[in-house]
């Protein structure tokens, strides 16, 4: 597909329309292809993707919304936090004797009826999207290319930049999109209408208006109501991490005219534009999204192939790292190290294969200011979303844990425990007194229970529960062992320095936040010689044990994986299967 | 005037009026759309004359005003617009055309329609009446006939009929649904007219249960303006709207009334002067607010159903906009199908903007609604055995098509339909097939039988699991919880006797006692489920009695005395005494349960975690293979839990097997060996092996056996199975481990008959010691010495301080001696 070239990130629409136009004028009428693609994706992907200039795309974020202008290529990195149904929308239009599209926009510009045989109506999602819960600052991204654009024009230039922007979009795209500019009568009348000029009245006001666009949200956490357009609904599943780019579009709705909205117009309308008022979320007309990997938040793109010695020489230091963060107890660094590996690969009914919890105890509140302070530290140097939650008895009767629905605004409230794939929670039981739970406590103890006992959340739609998959690392500080959330380790920890505190160079981290990434997803088989002296081993074992149960010998598959997983191997050898009877063994020790 | 209940096709009349008030060109008063309908509603008389308010069924009232001129003229023309007189002035253009008329856009005769609702109307027959009762009216000629009476306002008309009497007027029905039942509404007061020509109500049709039913997720643009039915749950509510559809204006100058304005497409015109030719001040008119008509209108948002919702997805609303008497038929919470209307409205940007946001907001005109409740498997009507009529309702609720039934039926063919019903129950279990086996027959259950006489044997069939802690006993009761068709799920230690049978409670608004059901007769007819039934309070227990037996909880308090259905069955696991069963004890000993209670149960599964190699193997093979391979490859044909659920519902409706004559004979000969198995030879003690509550429970089996093969009669291979189970199931709870025979006994009094024997020869033995060596009012001895004397005895070497005690006990009374703490004292 070789077009003239368009600025696609400056005008992305005009690409949509030129290539419309050009299906159109091939022949094809808009009823054919019924809102999907005919073309435009693929040209963007090419240019994306084939030409690798995504970097060059700015990334919107509490910071950069400021200064993109609207229906310009932006992209968004975040988890789908609700999903707001599908919309339809006047998709193909005719304008006197010309079709056109309303696709990756808002607003249409010429006034349609329903039914009548010059529209089409098309379908597309709502996606409210959040920045992931608990991303750290290394993973956050940053538009290289784009960010020095704008950056040294003044507050007031930008607004003026703002301002013409807006204006200059009605101008603009139409000259880009294909040399018809005389004969678009609709946009000159709309230029002509006073009303769509008084629309664009308040925004002359001043210069405070770029304040006004985003006043209360959170400038670190931009959301975002992404709009989806021809995708199959088993592809974006809630809570996943995607980034989208698309054309961003500023709404000119004003607050104002929601006043006088009745309630019936209430009922009907769908609560979004009521709730997510269009000046404070931005919408994203999304083109081309991609799920985000670990390997995407690292820094630099490191070699992909998993070099053996690579893998080696990172595990060794940072297991090093985790045994002298520790305070030299290396049978801890260990199980932290698998806990660290650990992902749900699979699940049978009830049983999250895979997930190993940690539970650290022996801890007292002062040990718990060394080591979980450092510990937390560590952590949120090397994996892309953590969290630590100090567990107190009012914590865990006030806070909202699970996801809730609220029905008068239509939206589900999220929750602590609404959490992206992968992401790591510390809970620091330590400081948890003697109290009294409330009803909402108790809830808590069971959700957070439920999670670590089956990887699942429920989430809470009022009238019924439903229970959402979740693939969370829990890392639990307690004195004794945590009888609100059973690990499947407990460790007894017994430092024996107070750890050194020193600063790990930036190269050594990527390398290891590199190693973390590359491991966990790498497969894992077992070879049938080996299954045998496993199967073997365990029957042993309960024939010696018969309190041993399926959990205990699911923990030593688990950890059987990881370690296995943690020196590059992608199946699981005898010599590994006797570490994992060893560390077990020194656990057990510890235990006594 | 029910022509004006037929919606434009062009412009969908006022249910969606935005796009021309904000529409610069929605000027489509020349469209042929207009003309069209102009003509369809010359062709129809009007003979009759209603009060415009209950007119134009899908009527919303959001229009904007707009003054253009030209729209207004547009607004006479369209049917939509309410008045009679532009109506008439329409009609008289057009009366002389003969010619065909079709719904715009189509080649759907009005003439045909017409004529194919009303043949529909007049002349369909319900099935079964037919042949027989030729001469009788149609079935909605009757139910026109009742409307008439009651006075009602619609006539409700199954879908299924229209199919069955019409396809062709069916599928039209469906995708054009606006015009047809515009005709459909007009045929329909041509009918009630000629009946009853004063008859003043407006009566409208409703449709329901359509041949197919949409998914909130696949709705999509071409389901706009068609006819669909959809399932979910109410989330919310909107408050009622009064939408006023004709307004009177007062003269606050002259007084003088105004005629009734009509609501023209959501907008009254109000009148700038007074009418009155004396008066004709300017801005005097004002509204008369209790002269004026409202019809009530409610939105309602629907949600999917829970099963509905794809992996990783959120739940799909929906809005519904119901009229009239649809209005507050449905609470948040409840779960309706409704049938109605997709249609969409498109969205303004600003009430003073011409732009349109591209954006259209959909909704469904509800038509028909009713509630359902078909999460689980169909229960059977509380109501069923006491009154007839009743399970007519269930067959509405509960409808197996005919593929579905043809489905279920093939499976029951199926030679090892048995053992794949049990493979497909809690997959994730693996082993304890006989214990799935009898979970299955509990399910299925066997028949409840009433004797004239008033007897009454329960078809309910009770399970007791007891195992060691960790051997899936709660999955099993999760997952047939999760099964039955109703049922509560309680643990035995937060239930109380009252939670568990009916409670008493003062109504907090009257101040009445109110009778609270509790959860076994909330489970009436289910499945009541009870975990750790063996931390159950002794209190509580004791209210099961009466319900495993005689299936009714009998309530005397606060005034109220009266005696409620609670025929549910039990379905308990209890954890042993010591937490792990001790195989030495009795099972008595190890649950620690009451025998009165214990016999209650068919059966008694021990579920214990025995150190077999090969059990672990499979284990270890289990977990092994979840953690390496794909766990889905490892489960093979097994019925989905949405099948089981029909095929059990089916099979407990409509299977209601009896015993064939062998069956009898073998049941016969079956319990008789049975009872006889206790004699030994030589043996003079008399061990009881089976009991008549042995033989209802094996009926019961063998009933339940015969349901799942769907089968009316009770074969012997199904008495033989019965046995079986029966066998399994006292072999490991009944057995005597001393002698090794299964012993009734140790069920229904908890001490096994060699046990007794043993017990009244140690009593005998210390009788007989006492009797030798102490005196009369003598000294007291200790226990400990008397211990020892009776361990010279060669036969009592291994008895215990606490069985020498039990026996000193039984001696203290008879009144042969007295017991003070370890000290004996004959008397």
């Amino acid at each position: 597909m070789v077009g003239p070239m368009y600025d696609f990130v400056a005008n992305p629409l005009g690409a949509v329309r030129l290539t419309f136009d050009k299906t159109i004028g091939s022949g094809s009428d808009p009823s054919s292809f019924d809102g999907k693609d005919w073309g435009a994706v693929d040209l963007f992907r090419h240019f994306l993707f084939d030409q690798a200039r995504l970097s060059q795309v700015p990334i919107l974020n509490g910071a950069t919304i400021n200064w993109i202008k609207p229906n310009t290529l932006v992209r968004f990195r975040g988890m789908i936090q609700d999903m707001m149904g599908n919309e339809l929308y006047v998709g193909a239009y005719k304008d006197g004797s010309v079709w056109r599209t309303n696709k990756f926009m808002d607003i249409s510009q010429c006034p349609v009826e329903l039914n009548s045989p010059d529209m089409r109506l098309w379908e597309r999602r709502l996606l409210y999207c959040v920045p992931v819960p608990g991303l750290n600052s290394w993973a956050e991204s940053t538009s290289e290319g784009a960010v020095n654009m704008c950056m040294d024009s003044t507050s007031e230039q930008r607004d003026k930049r703002r301002r013409m922007d807006i204006e200059a979009v009605d101008h603009n795209d139409f000259p880009v999109s294909g040399d018809e500019s005389e004969d678009s009568p609709s946009v000159k009348r709309m230029r002509e209408d006073p009303s769509s000029s008084q629309y664009l009245g308040p925004k002359n006001e001043g210069p405070c208006s770029s304040h006004v666009i985003l006043p209360d949200v959170d400038r670190d956490s931009l959301p975002c109501l992404v709009k989806i357009y021809d995708s199959p609904e088993s592809e974006l599943k809630l809570n996943d991490v995607f980034e989208f780019v698309g054309v961003l579009t500023f709404d000119s709705e004003l607050p104002s005219e929601k006043v006088d909205q009745d309630e019936f117009s209430n009922g009907l309308c769908d609560d979004v534009s009521v709730n997510l008022p269009p000046n404070k979320v931005p919408r994203l007309h999304c083109v081309i999204h991609r799920k985000l990997t670990a390997y995407d938040f690292l820094k630099n793109s490191p070699p992909t192939e998993p070099k053996p010695h690579l893998v080696k020489e990172a595990r060794e230091a940072l297991l090093r790292h985790l045994t002298s963060i520790l305070g030299n107890d290396g049978v801890a660094a260990h199980f932290m190290l698998l806990h660290l590996l650990s992902r749900v690969h699979a699940r049978a009914d009830n049983v999250a294969v895979g997930k190993l919890s940690l539970n650290l105890t022996c801890i007292s509140k002062e040990t718990a200011s060394v080591f979980g302070t450092k510990l937390s530290i560590v952590i949120k140097n090397l994996l892309p979303f953590t969290k630590c939650i100090p567990l107190t008895v009012e914590y865990l009767n006030s806070a909202s844990l699970a996801p809730k629905k609220d029905y008068q605004i239509n939206r589900l409230i999220p929750g602590v425990l609404q959490l992206a794939e992968g992401s790591h929670l510390i809970f620091d039981e330590t400081c948890l007194e003697t109290g009294t739970l409330n009803s909402a406590g108790v809830e808590n103890a069971r959700l957070l229970k439920a999670l670590t006992e089956l990887q699942k959340v429920e989430y809470d739609f009022k009238y019924y529960k439903m229970e959402m998959m979740a693939d969370v690392q829990m890392l639990i500080l307690s004195e004794g062992k945590s009888n609100i959330m059973p690990a499947d380790i407990i460790m007894p920890f017994q430092p024996s320095s107070a750890g050194p505190s020193d600063v790990v160079p930036t190269e050594v981290l990527e390398a290891w936040r590199w190693y973390l990434a590359t491991v966990r997803s790498m497969p894992h088989l077992i070879s049938p010689e080996m299954q045998k002296v496993v199967e073997n081993d365990l029957v042993t074992a309960r024939q010696a044990d018969r309190s041993l149960g399926s959990q205990d010998f699911s923990r030593w598959l688990t950890m059987g994986r990881l370690i296995s997983a943690s020196f590059g191997e992608t199946s699981l050898s005898l010599e590994h299967w006797q570490m994992v009877k060893e560390l077990e063994r020194l656990r057990m020790d510890r235990l006594k | 005037m029910a022509s004006d209940s037929s919606p434009g096709r062009n412009n969908n009349g006022p249910s969606s009026p935005d796009e021309f008030a904000s529409s610069p060109i929605g000027n489509t008063y020349s469209s042929p759309a207009t003309r069209t309908r102009r003509r369809r509603r010359s062709t129809t008389p009007l003979p009759y004359n209603t009060p415009p308010t209950n007119q134009s069924r899908f009527a919303t009232s959001e229009s904007t005003p707009t003054t253009t001129p030209n729209r207004t003229r547009h607004h006479v023309s369209t049917p939509s617009s309410d008045g009679g007189p532009p109506l008439s002035s329409d009609a008289g253009d057009d009366i002389d055309e003969a010619t065909p008329t079709f719904v715009w856009g189509t080649n759907i005769s009005v003439q045909d329609v017409k004529a194919a609702i009303q043949m529909f109307l007049k002349h369909f027959r319900d099935g079964q009446s037919q042949g027989s009762e030729i001469y009788e009216e149609g079935k909605y000629m009757k139910g026109i006939h009742e409307v008439l009476e009651m006075e009602g306002e619609w006539l409700d008309v199954d879908a299924h009929d229209v199919f069955d009497y019409d396809v062709e007027l069916y599928g039209k029905m469906v995708r054009y649904p606006l015009e047809v039942l515009a005709i459909f509404d007009i045929v329909l007061m041509d009918i009630v007219s000629l009946i009853q020509p004063l008859f003043e109500k407006h009566v409208q049709v409703r449709i329901f249960n359509l041949k197919s039913s949409t998914t909130m997720r696949n709705l999509n643009p071409s389901d706009i303006e068609k006819m669909l039915s959809l399932k979910g749950m109410i989330i919310r509510c909107s408050s009622i709207i009064p939408e006023i559809r004709e307004a009177v204006f007062k003269c606050i100058v002259c007084g003088y009334l105004s005629d009734p304005v009509v609501v023209d497409r959501g907008r009254i015109s109000e009148p700038t002067a007074c009418l009155k030719q004396e008066c004709l001040a300017k801005n005097s008119m004002a509204l008369v607010h209790n002269r004026c008509r409202f019809a009530d209108k409610q939105i309602v948002r629907l949600q999917e159903t829970p099963d509905e919702i794809p992996d990783g997805g959120t739940p799909h609303t929906v809005s519904l906009l119901m009229h009239d008497k649809l209005v507050d038929a449905g609470k948040p919470g409840d779960r309706i199908e409704v049938t109605g209307i997709y249609r969409a409205m498109s969205v303004r940007v600003g009430p003073t903007q011409r732009t349109v946001k591209s954006l259209f907001k959909t909704y469904v005109d509800c038509l028909h609604i009713k509630k359902t409740d078909k999460s689980r498997m169909l229960a059977e009507d509380p109501m069923e055995v006491d009154n007839g009529n009743a399970s007519r309702r269930i067959e509405e609720d509960f409808h197996f098509d005919e593929a579905k039934i043809e489905q279920l039926k093939k499976l029951s063919r199926l030679p090892d339909i048995y053992d794949r019903l049990t493979r497909s129950l809690a997959p994730n279990i693996w082993e304890l097939d006989d214990v799935k086996r009898g979970l299955l027959c509990q399910l299925f259950g066997g028949n409840a039988l009433k004797l004239p006489s008033g007897a009454s044997f329960r078809g309910d069939i009770n399970i007791l699991l007891v195992g060691d802690p960790g051997t899936s006993k709660s999955q099993l009761l999760q997952y047939i919880h999760k099964l039955s068709s109703r049922g509560i799920y309680t643990s035995g230690r937060g239930s109380s006797a009252v939670g568990l049978t009916a409670y008493v409670s003062k109504d907090p608004e009257t101040g009445e006692t109110v009778l609270e059901s509790g959860a076994l007769v909330l489970s009436d007819r289910g499945i009541c489920c009870i975990d750790e039934f063996d931390k159950m309070s002794e209190n509580a227990r004791s209210m099961l009695h009466e319900v495993m037996e005689q299936q009714t909880v009998s309530i005397a308090k606060a005034g109220i005395i009266a005696s409620l259905n609670a025929r549910t069955s039990v379905l308990a696991c209890a954890n042993p005494i010591g937490s792990r069963y001790n195989p030495r004890l009795s099972v008595i000993d190890n649950i620690h349960l009451p025998p009165t209670l214990l016999s209650r149960f068919d059966l008694i599964y021990l579920i214990l975690d025995k150190a077999d190699e090969q059990t672990d193997r499979h284990l270890a093979k289990h977990i092994v293979s979840l953690h390496f391979e794909n766990p889905e490859s490892a489960v093979h044909d097994v019925l989905d839990i949405a099948t089981l659920t029909a095929y059990v519902s089916y099979a407990r409706k409509y299977i209601q097997p009896q015993l064939s004559d062998e069956a009898a004979e073998e049941l016969t000969r079956g319990y008789v060996e049975m009872r006889r198995r206790g004699n030994f030879p030589g043996s003079s003690k008399k061990v009881i092996t089976a009991t008549p509550r042995q033989l209802e429970s094996l009926i019961r089996l063998s009933e339940a056996l015969a349901r799942i093969r769907f089968s009316e009669l009770v074969e012997k291979h199904d008495v033989i199975e019965a046995f079986r189970l029966l066998e399994v199931a006292m072999q490991q709870s009944a057995t005597d481990h001393s002698t090794g025979t299964i012993d009734m006994d140790l069920i229904t009094t908890g001490v096994s008959a060699s046990e007794r024997m043993r017990r009244e020869n140690l009593a005998s033995a210390a009788r007989s010691i006492i009797t030798e060596k102490m005196q009369l009012e003598g000294p007291s001895t200790r226990l400990l010495e008397l211990l020892d004397e009776l361990k010279k005895q060669s036969s009592f070497a291994e008895v215990h301080l606490h069985d020498l005690r039990n026996a000193v006990a039984t001696l203290a009374s008879e009144g042969f001696v007295v017991l003070h703490g370890d000290s004996v004292k004959r008397v």
